[in-house]
């Protein structure tokens, strides 16, 4: 997801001049996008070490038995990569906050990747955390709805730091359907995301051995809490996808040539999601499209969440050029 | 079911997170609690014993394979391969058996003195199924040239996840309370796996590689004794009837299913 491709690839919007926005920081952007992909992958090695089983096979924190380098055989590949993909996106949301700090005059963008930091740090103890009491099912959730959340974090950073964010200038038509399309998909996914990790921590993930039936019947017996949450989960993809359709489809009625990439991506993923969700299933959690449904998750509520700031942005950019300079708190983060 | 039931799906739903607080759901299995002793009795000893045979009627599945790749120390030590057989049957006889007396031994007995010992060796566990006294100490030895954990699931002891990173390793623990067939496992290892089970007497054995038990130092009674085996599970168990005269042994045979 670039921030930027939509700006660059098409006529700048009119308006103020650039010389009125603040100045657009192309090293910082690059990092903010950096931060962004990583905590991408971040996301994907973490869903490795579940679908591996994994969560374990390093039993100490913040050390791995003793080291800092152990061995990487059989689990701890997976458990101790984890770590060092997170310790890596931590240095990169330091480096960010910091630079943030002292190079951005907007308040809210410095606000914005100060939480970032201090969610990537409160991230890092709720692993830990989750390995010394030995994957207690509320810490591993809430772990992994944190880390859904900060990708988030890291998404309206890399677009507030962009040229199409910076240089936005009148108000585009058609939008309000768009903005509020993507913010309710944005929310539903999030907790339809929420939802699988209750499901993926209770160990519930094959609960409904069959698919696309359940026990051979369109709604099963709810005999337990583990095909309930199992079953609301399928629910909750079929509600995803008309929250996406519904997107899609006020994007693609917009006069705004902006919105039809990412809704067909966001279309594309739900799709693809729902495939590799009956894949996990019918190939009883294969490790492969177990960890790709977890990334696919992370990768549509990102893409909803960007065409919600980006519907934001373009409804609501006349503020900053009002004034020729940056309003602090405007739209969220400018 | 009809749509009828949606209702009670959103209240389960509503409870959502206190399930998962508790640790899963209901599907979670019942924790197996090995008969208890009568506390307040004195415990008695003799020198009967019962000797038999735990037999297996049903197909021997094949013997998997386990792909030692990921550890290459581990893929050293078994240059042929290593394979899995959880259900091994020599001359119709099955190993790894626990057999113990579930019901007709009298009294609260302490835990022996001497440590039983669980060894990390070849990049597997030695025993596979190991049985204990509540309160005895189990000594985790690392006899392997790679790091292992050790980390037991019980459903009504305390949990733990130890790490022995070189050779030579050993960790003391214990579980306090009788509960049968709890699964040990590598999780640097997935295919290490034993089942450790607490009992509440000493009177148990673990049959050997032709099926074959002896159960040792019996006081004259009557006894139900019952056998289980780890990859069965606890659903398969079967028990039988036998008493014990004059302090001499006793014969009981038993055959489990697959």
């Amino acid at each position: 997801m670039s921030a930027n491709s939509g700006a660059e690839s098409r006529p700048q919007p009119s308006g103020p001049s650039r010389s009125s926005s603040p100045a657009y920081r192309p090293w910082r952007h690059r990092l903010a996008l950096v931060t962004l992909g990583a905590t991408l992958c971040l996301i994907f090695a973490g869903g490795l070490v579940t679908s591996t089983g994994s969560g374990l096979a390093v039993p100490d924190w913040p050390l791995s038995y003793g080291m800092l380098m152990p061995p990487m055989v059989g689990g701890i590949f997976y458990e101790h990569g984890h770590r060092m993909v997170a310790t890596g996106v931590g240095f990169l949301t330091l480096l960010l906050a910091v630079w943030t700090a002292i190079d951005e005059p907007r308040r809210g963008v410095r606000r914005l990747a100060w939480a970032g930091l201090a969610a990537v740090v409160a991230q890092g103890v709720l692993g830990g955390l989750t390995v010394l009491y030995l994957l207690p099912p509320p810490v591993s959730v809430a772990h992994a709805c944190l880390a859904q959340t900060f990708f988030c974090i890291t998404i309206a950073l890399a677009y507030a730091m962009s040229r199409e964010w910076l240089w936005a200038s009148a108000p585009r038509a058609d939008v309000a359907d768009v903005r509020g399309a993507a913010l309710s998909a944005t929310g539903f996914v999030w907790f339809q995301l929420f939802v699988g990790a209750v499901m993926r921590h209770m160990g519930a993930g094959l609960a409904i051995p069959d698919f696309p039936l359940a026990f051979g019947r369109v709604i099963p017996v709810f005999e337990n809490a583990a095909i309930s949450v199992h079953f609301v989960h399928r629910l909750g993809a079929l509600i995803v996808l008309a929250f996406v359709v519904r997107l899609w489809l006020a994007a693609h009625r917009s006069s705004e040539p902006l919105f039809k990439g990412p809704s067909n991506l966001a279309l594309g993923l739900t799709l693809g999601q729902i495939a590799l969700g009956a894949t996990s299933v019918l190939t009883a959690k294969a490790v492969t499209p177990t960890t790709l449904h977890v990334a696919t998750g992370a990768a549509l509520l990102g893409t909803c969440w960007f065409v919600a700031l980006r519907a934001i942005r373009l409804a609501r950019p006349t503020r900053l050029a009002a004034h020729g300079r940056p309003v602090a708190g405007a739209h969220g983060v400018a | 079911m009809t749509l009828k039931s949606l209702p009670k799906l959103v209240l389960i739903l509503g409870s959502l997170p206190f399930a998962a607080a508790c640790g899963g759901g209901s599907e979670a299995p019942k924790p197996a609690e090995a008969p208890a002793a009568a506390p307040l009795a004195a415990p008695a000893s003799g020198s009967g014993s019962i000797t038999g045979t735990i037999a297996f009627d049903g197909a021997v599945p094949a013997a998997e394979k386990v792909k030692l790749t990921a550890d290459p120390k581990c893929a050293a030590m078994h240059k042929d391969g290593l394979e899995r057989q959880p259900i091994h049957v020599k001359d119709g006889g099955l190993r790894d058996v626990l057999v113990y007396v579930k019901s007709g031994a009298s009294g609260a007995y302490s835990a022996p003195a001497e440590d039983v010992v669980l060894d990390q060796r070849g990049c597997d566990y030695t025993p596979h199924m190991l049985a204990m006294v509540a309160g005895q100490k189990l000594k985790i030895r690392n006899s392997d040239d790679t790091l292992h954990n050790i980390h037991p699931r019980p459903q009504l002891n305390t949990e733990f996840n130890v790490g022995q990173p070189r050779q030579g390793m050993e960790s003391e623990k214990s579980f306090d309370k009788p509960e049968m067939l709890i699964p040990v496992g590598c999780d640097v290892h997935p295919w290490m796996r034993a089942f450790i089970s607490v009992l509440a007497n000493p009177f148990f054995a673990v049959t050997g590689e032709d099926g074959r038990f002896e159960i040792k130092g019996l006081p004259d009674g009557e006894y139900e004794i019952e056998a289980v085996h780890g990859k069965l599970g606890k659903d398969k168990a079967v028990s039988g009837n036998v008493t014990v005269k004059g302090g001499e042994a006793a014969t009981l045979d038993l055959t489990l299913k697959g």
